[in-house]
């Protein structure tokens, strides 16, 4: 019973793919975008920070889903 | 294990007890160090010759002010001093894993009450701008169709607010009690850095951010 709540935690942490390519795309196109226009470097980082911090909530979601797994079924 | 769940420091005697949380505890450090700071920081204002310490007062609260101001509009200019409360809140109570307290916000309480108050003045400033009228009207808009979809954000927005603060506080608090057991020198500082200053002032302004935006989203 300890290796499937185990197992359901680790699928709950997949979620972590979706935040991963998310906050790669951001970075990529905040880099590309720099390297267009340098001048509009402070707008173009504030606005990846927020969209980083939105795209990483799917992982935390993932991440709380596993804990909540892992402390109420185990 | 047991690290995960917040600590009763003390029980006041009423009844069958009342529990006080190791949370409730910081959250009074952290009022009082709010309410110090503004008591001593207002002392002796001036209009004429104004001290260094008014000029700094001021520029910091005009930097909060012009940034909720852009965010929230004219109509949603009377909630900023509001905003600027929680930043401030929120903003020292995920520093305060740095002076050797377990931050406030790993209690899912907290942060549950933090969200509870942002929906409430989200849908409140809507009624106030539009009354109740145009506010129930405003949930079937753009179209009819998309009216339970409106309805369930009521739910989902403070949810995700809510999980959003309270991960990752209680992510970076677990990643840094890893890094204590493995080397509790010199190793956390960096991490220290990162999860405490970075991540925690990240997360206010994303809970603000969030917050005024929904607002500004509902008066308009």
């Amino acid at each position: 019973m300890s290796s499937l709540i185990a197992i359901g935690a680790a699928v709950a942490v997949f979620t972590g793919i979706g935040a991963g390519i998310g906050i790669g795309l951001a970075t990529g196109k905040a880099a590309e975008s720099i390297a267009r226009q340098p001048e509009a470097e402070s707008k173009i980082r504030s606005t990846l920070l927020l969209g980083c911090a939105l795209a990483e909530a799917t992982a935390i979601y993932g991440f709380v889903i596993g804990l909540l797994i892992i402390i109420l079924l185990g | 294990m047991e690290e995960l769940n917040c600590k009763i420091m003390f029980t006041i005697p009423v009844g069958d007890g009342l529990p006080i949380y190791e949370s409730v505890v910081v959250t009074w450090i952290v009022m009082a160090v709010l309410v110090l700071l503004s008591i001593i920081l207002v002392r002796n204002l001036k209009v004429e010759n104004p001290g260094k310490k008014q000029l700094a007062l001021e520029a910091g609260y005009l930097f909060f002010r012009n940034f909720f101001y852009n965010l929230l509009g004219e109509h949603g200019a009377r909630y900023i001093p509001y905003m600027i409360t929680i930043v401030l809140y929120i903003g020292l109570a995920n520093i305060m894993g740095v002076f050797g307290f377990v931050p406030p916000t790993k209690d899912m309480g907290v942060t549950i009450a933090l969200a509870l108050m942002s929906i409430i003045l989200i849908e409140y400033s809507g009624i106030h701008q539009k009354g109740t009228k145009g506010w129930l009207k405003s949930f079937a808009e753009p179209i009819p169709i998309m009216l339970p979809i409106n309805i369930l954000e009521i739910g989902i927005r403070p949810l995700s607010l809510c999980m959003r603060l309270f991960g990752n506080v209680l992510g970076s608090y677990v990643v840094m009690k890893l890094v204590e057991i493995i080397c509790p020198i010199l190793l956390p500082v960096p991490f220290n850095l990162y999860f405490d200053f970075f991540d925690g002032f990240i997360q206010a302004y994303v809970f603000v951010f969030l917050t005024s935006l929904f607002i500004s989203e509902a008066v308009e």
